[in-house]
């Protein structure tokens, strides 16, 4: 999975726009001692899969003068809209009660509609602080929404009252996602013993415990029996083991656990759209349009089922371009397939190769890539929601990511995402899924710097800000900073870190050690425990050896953090007032203090400004040969460099500075000519077809241009019959076409070269 | 390799048949990037409009403190009076523009010119001048329809007077100009309709580049765009003054006419035999081109254009 630089947004879920109409979501359990009797009457029978036993008790309330017991019934009985009306009644009847609030907001939250859940939850804290319910649902909610470490919140709550069966389930909830299972058992098996004790439905802390089993490759039976006997229909049980197994990135075997799920609970149409949305991750895009339209079928409200089977009618308009060796497969959207494709397909081949050949391991299926323009097609195909803040997503086999045409010029460098996307292809496979999210990271972005299309460590001063306010996590902790940041640009920082670690094991302990550490990970084992094992230290040490490690490599930023923003700001300052020897000396002390930045505003490019300002073009040139050195790729800063080297006379130089522009910013018709120009030039003449292709793909103006231009490749190539034809095509669309005649004359003897 | 002077001082030697008149005028940035930015586009445009006029000295461009409503009237009124029948007249602005809903406005140091006022003054050239009009402002879509007459191309840069965000369609005109890659048949000419193909593509690379909303729609108006030539390239302008280069051009013209008449049949012949048929067309042509380059070169200029 890659982020943005630039921004951070929640992992999991983000707004889901679904208003309040329609189908009523599952009601989770109410275990809240307050709960009216008449209602837990009508909950038993519909916690043993009673359903017209249950409906019948829950008709009966319909009738009752309280809003809440009528809004309660009407949400267990699906009436959605009325369930709505009537918590809304019982607010305004309660003016000074919490609870109507809490039980409207979890409406609310079943729903998925977390901002609406969490400000009733915030209006029944303003009335009663210490709201025991209020507070249970707003650490779910946080929990559900992995928005930062919900631990102290869920130790007060138990502090407070150890008999409360929601804040055991909640804690081992986030202890199994967490992956503390001794922890998660604990809290399981005590939510049970207090389910049993208070003669409620067990259902949820026996689905924990299967999970627990589950995760520890163990046979759930034992539970999964347990929970089936008490309710036979209760395919929840098996849709959150599917959706743990989707959590620690095992598609294949969620899969069967959805499947469960709905073989138990055939109308279970939560677990019907998980499993359409799980097999669109195994890239079985026929079933999962199979269950998503049974999905649809039974809640036509359902964002996630309606926006992803809208994604997969627009499937149509993809090429699907298969190849083999190695096995592969391309979904690229038609209107840009042709000029896209040469690129993936390199990098893809590239990737694959250098991949399998550093970590032993050769992908057991076929690759599939999927780009998609639309930066919310991206987000549908990836979460069902628009919005979300990711670049490109790894599932297995399976990669989707942002198209460059789906983002501004230069915003991302897709070829680096595609990169460290492939990167994690290897991975998951490599260990079935069990890597640790932040090594499967750490070795993505290792990769991006090591053998990635924009080689060097380039990071940002966040990152040595984080290091030196000792907010970096422990390596046995890395994985936090992932699934549950504490502070607002963590997870990029955890990135950044993730990378570093790997970086550092290295360096330390050489390549094949580092291999050694990912393969630890076949067999179930943390983090700590494969230090120990590979790297015979243990995790304090590791810990200790990498901050020595992290000091020496940003000390001169460490030694004056403020100095290096300082220079930067005073670098810019000169090159806007064209000082140039002021900007000069500036951005070089910047560069010195901490050379890893590469992104926009960053002193080599002012440096390189600053010199060709002065009028020295050689120093302008070595400026920005160490920028992309040391990992700089803005597209704007490439053709600059391009230029340079053009002027300079090196044309070899220059065709492969703007080649490595395709991976960032492919789609500019302008940059193809001129690569395909200087590609000829330097003899490269089946790399000059390339780009001549890729340029008429883009449906240029100047199509006699592209043509010839074809032409001339083809005929270098040896190919005489496409080179006429091409030379034809151009000049049926410009007789004059001087040079272009030239050639047609030389091509039938006519006139010399 | 051009050689845009050398071109210029053989056309100067040789009149051409009709006088071209152009008149540019960068109107008030308010923001020294816009000043810049404006400046610098009615220089290009000044420059690549020479070729086409035959001399710089039919150019007359109103930039900065010059581009008052006084001046502005002042030369085209003069330019009614001087411009014989069959001349052609190139009007470009460049710069700001605003609609209220009734009147555009083209903002100039000073009192602003009203779309009325443009208009009128446009109209006092005598209808036997073809006229061309680009209205490269934000908000020039309010004018498009006002200012069409049968003689008179109109470009506007924008759809609609509510199109109100700065433009970047003057400066892709001003690069069509001097662009090979503007003059898609290569025959050294860059038409209107050449320059307002490639304006309009540049500005949907730009806005897709950034990945912002496009907030400009050029539209273009009346005459025959694509005989209208606004620049030309290389050594084309000595074309209609060497009495060799004229007989060979007239030649060309009878092969392009086979040519035309060919692709005219391209869907109903098979692939190869339609090219088969086009090739001994295009020989003759590039036979052709060869004496034309030949001529030129006897005449000190290269021919090859960009």
């Amino acid at each position: 999975m890659k982020h943005p630089s630039a921004f951070v947004l929640p992992l999991a879920v983000m707004a889901l726009g679904l208003s309040l109409s329609g189908v009523a979501p599952a009601q989770q359990i109410d275990y809240d001692p307050g709960r009216a009797d008449a209602l837990r009457r009508c909950d038993d029978p519909l916690l043993r899969g009673r359903q017209e036993q249950a409906s019948r008790c829950y008709r009966a309330l319909l009738t009752r003068a309280e809003p809440l017991l009528r809004a309660e019934a009407q949400w267990a009985l699906g009436d959605f809209q009325a369930a709505n009306q009537a918590f809304r009644d019982a607010v305004a009847a309660a003016a000074d009660d919490p609870r109507p609030r809490v039980r409207w907001g979890r409406l609310f939250l079943a729903a998925g509609q977390y901002q609406d859940a969490m400000r009733l939850f915030q209006e029944a804290l303003e009335i009663a602080p210490r709201d025991y319910g209020a507070r249970v649902a707003s650490a779910s909610v946080a929990a559900e929404r992995f928005s930062g470490d919900v631990s102290d919140s869920l130790r007060e709550l138990l502090d407070e009252d150890q008999g409360r069966i929601e804040a055991h389930l909640v804690a081992a909830r986030v202890a199994i996602e967490n992956g503390r299972m001794e922890e998660a058992r604990s809290s399981a098996e005590r939510a049970l013993e207090l389910a049993q004790a208070q003669r409620r439905a067990p259902l949820e802390a026996q689905t924990l415990l299967a999970a627990v089993e589950v995760i520890g490759h163990r046979d759930p039976a034992r539970w999964t029996r347990a929970a089936l006997a008490y309710n036979p229909r209760y395919g929840t049980l098996f849709e959150e083991l599917g959706y743990f197994e989707v959590i620690r990135r095992r598609y294949r075997e969620a899969e069967g656990w959805y499947a469960r799920a709905v073989e138990v609970q055939p109308d279970l149409w939560s677990a019907h759209r998980e499993r359409g949305l799980n097999l669109l991750r195994l890239g079985e895009v026929d079933g999962a349009r199979a269950s998503l339209t049974r999905a649809y079928s039974g809640d036509r409200f359902s964002t996630a089922t309606v926006n992803t089977l809208r994604l997969l009618d627009s499937f149509d308009q993809y090429e699907f371009i298969d190849s083999r060796d190695p096995p592969l497969r391309l979904q690229l959207h038609r209107k840009e397939a042709a000029a896209l494709r040469p690129y993936v397909a390199q990098l893809a081949r590239q990737s694959i190769a250098t991949f399998a050949q550093r970590y032993g391991y050769t992908p057991t299926e076929p690759v599939t890539i999927e780009l998609y323009p639309e930066h919310d097609d991206f987000g549908v195909r990836t979460a069902g929601l628009p919005g979300i803040g990711l670049l490109g997503v790894t599932f297995g086999h399976v990669v989707a990511m942002d198209s460059p045409s789906g983002r501004q010029s230069g915003d991302f460098h897709w070829g680096s995402t595609l990169w460290h996307e492939m990167a994690h292809v290897f991975t998951l496979s490599a260990t079935q899924h069990r890597v640790p999210r932040w090594l499967s990271e750490g070795l993505s972005m290792f990769e991006e710097w090591r053998t990635g299309p924009t080689p060097g460590v380039s990071v940002g001063p966040d990152l040595v800000e984080a290091f030196i306010a000792d907010k970096l996590l422990p390596v046995a902790r890395l994985d936090e900073g992932f699934l549950r940041p504490a502070y607002e640009n963590q997870v990029q920082i955890s990135y950044m870190q993730a990378g570093l670690v790997c970086l550092f094991a290295e360096q330390r302990w050489g390549f094949a050690k580092l291999v050694e550490f990912l393969h630890a990970f076949r067999e179930d084992i943390t983090t700590a425990d494969a230090v120990r094992r590979v790297f015979a230290v243990e995790p304090e040490a590791f810990d200790a050896e990498f901050q020595a490690f992290m000091k020496q490599r940003f000390a001169p930023y460490i030694a004056q953090p403020k100095r290096w923003l300082e220079q930067m700001r005073a670098a810019l300052t000169a090159r806007d007032e064209k000082n140039w020897a002021a900007a000069r000396t500036a951005a070089r002390a910047g560069i010195e203090l901490l050379p890893e930045f590469t992104a926009g505003g960053n002193a080599y490019q002012t440096l390189a400004t600053a010199e060709e300002g002065a009028g020295n073009k050689a120093a302008a040139i070595e400026a920005l040969r160490a920028w992309r050195k040391a990992g700089g790729w803005d597209p704007q800063g490439l053709r600059k460099l391009a230029q340079l080297l053009v002027e300079a006379g090196n044309q070899s130089e220059a065709a492969e500075v703007l080649d490595a522009v395709n991976y960032v910013d492919p789609l500019a018709p302008a940059g193809h000519a001129e690569l395909g120009e200087l590609l000829l030039a330097t003899n490269r003449p089946a790399d000059a077809l390339r780009e001549y292709q890729v340029l008429l793909a883009l449906a240029p103006l100047d199509t006699a241009g592209a043509n010839y231009g074809l032409a001339r490749a083809a005929r270098a190539t040896g190919d005489a019959a496409a080179a006429r034809r091409h030379l034809l095509q151009a000049l049926e669309t410009a007789p004059r076409f001087r040079p272009a005649q030239k050639l047609l004359l030389e091509m039938t003897g006519e006139e010399s070269p | 390799m051009r050689r845009l002077c050398a071109a210029a001082l053989l056309c100067a030697a040789l009149p051409l048949p009709a006088a071209m008149h152009v008149m540019v005028v960068g109107g008030l940035g308010g923001e020294p990037q816009f000043e810049e930015r404006f400046g610098q586009w009615s220089e290009q445009v000044a420059s690549g409009s020479a070729t086409a006029a035959g001399s710089p000295d039919r150019v007359h461009r109103f930039v900065g403190a010059e581009a008052r409503r006084e001046a502005i009237e002042g030369r085209l009124r003069q330019l009614a009076t001087q411009l014989n029948a069959d001349d052609q007249f190139v009007l470009v602005l460049l710069g700001h523009g605003s609609y209220d809903g009734s009147e555009y406005r083209f903002n100039i140091p000073g009192p602003d010119l009203t779309g009325s006022q443009l208009l009128a003054l446009l109209d006092r050239i005598p209808a036997t001048v073809s006229q061309l009009v680009v209205n490269a402002t934000s908000a020039s879509g309010a004018v498009l329809e006002r200012w069409q007459r049968p003689h008179r191309i109109v470009v506007t840069a924008t759809r609609s007077g509510g199109e109100r965000v700065a433009t970047r369609f003057g400066g892709y005109w001003a690069e069509a100009l001097a662009s090979g890659e503007a003059d898609r048949d290569k025959d050294g000419r860059v038409t209107a309709q050449e320059a307002y193909d490639f304006a309009v593509r540049r500005v949907e690379d730009a806005y897709k580049a950034d990945a912002a909303v496009v907030t400009e729609h050029a539209r273009m108006a009346g005459g025959d765009a694509a005989s209208f030539v606004v620049a030309r390239l290389g050594g084309e302008a000595l074309f209609a003054g060497d009495r060799e280069l004229v007989a060979l051009r007239a030649q060309q013209d009878e092969v392009e006419r086979r040519v035309d008449a060919l692709r005219a049949q391209k869907t109903q012949l098979v692939e190869d035999d339609y090219y088969a048929r086009l090739e001994p067309v295009l020989l003759e042509m590039a036979r052709l081109g060869a004496r034309i380059e030949a001529r030129l070169a006897a005449l000190g200029v290269a021919g090859d254009r960009p």
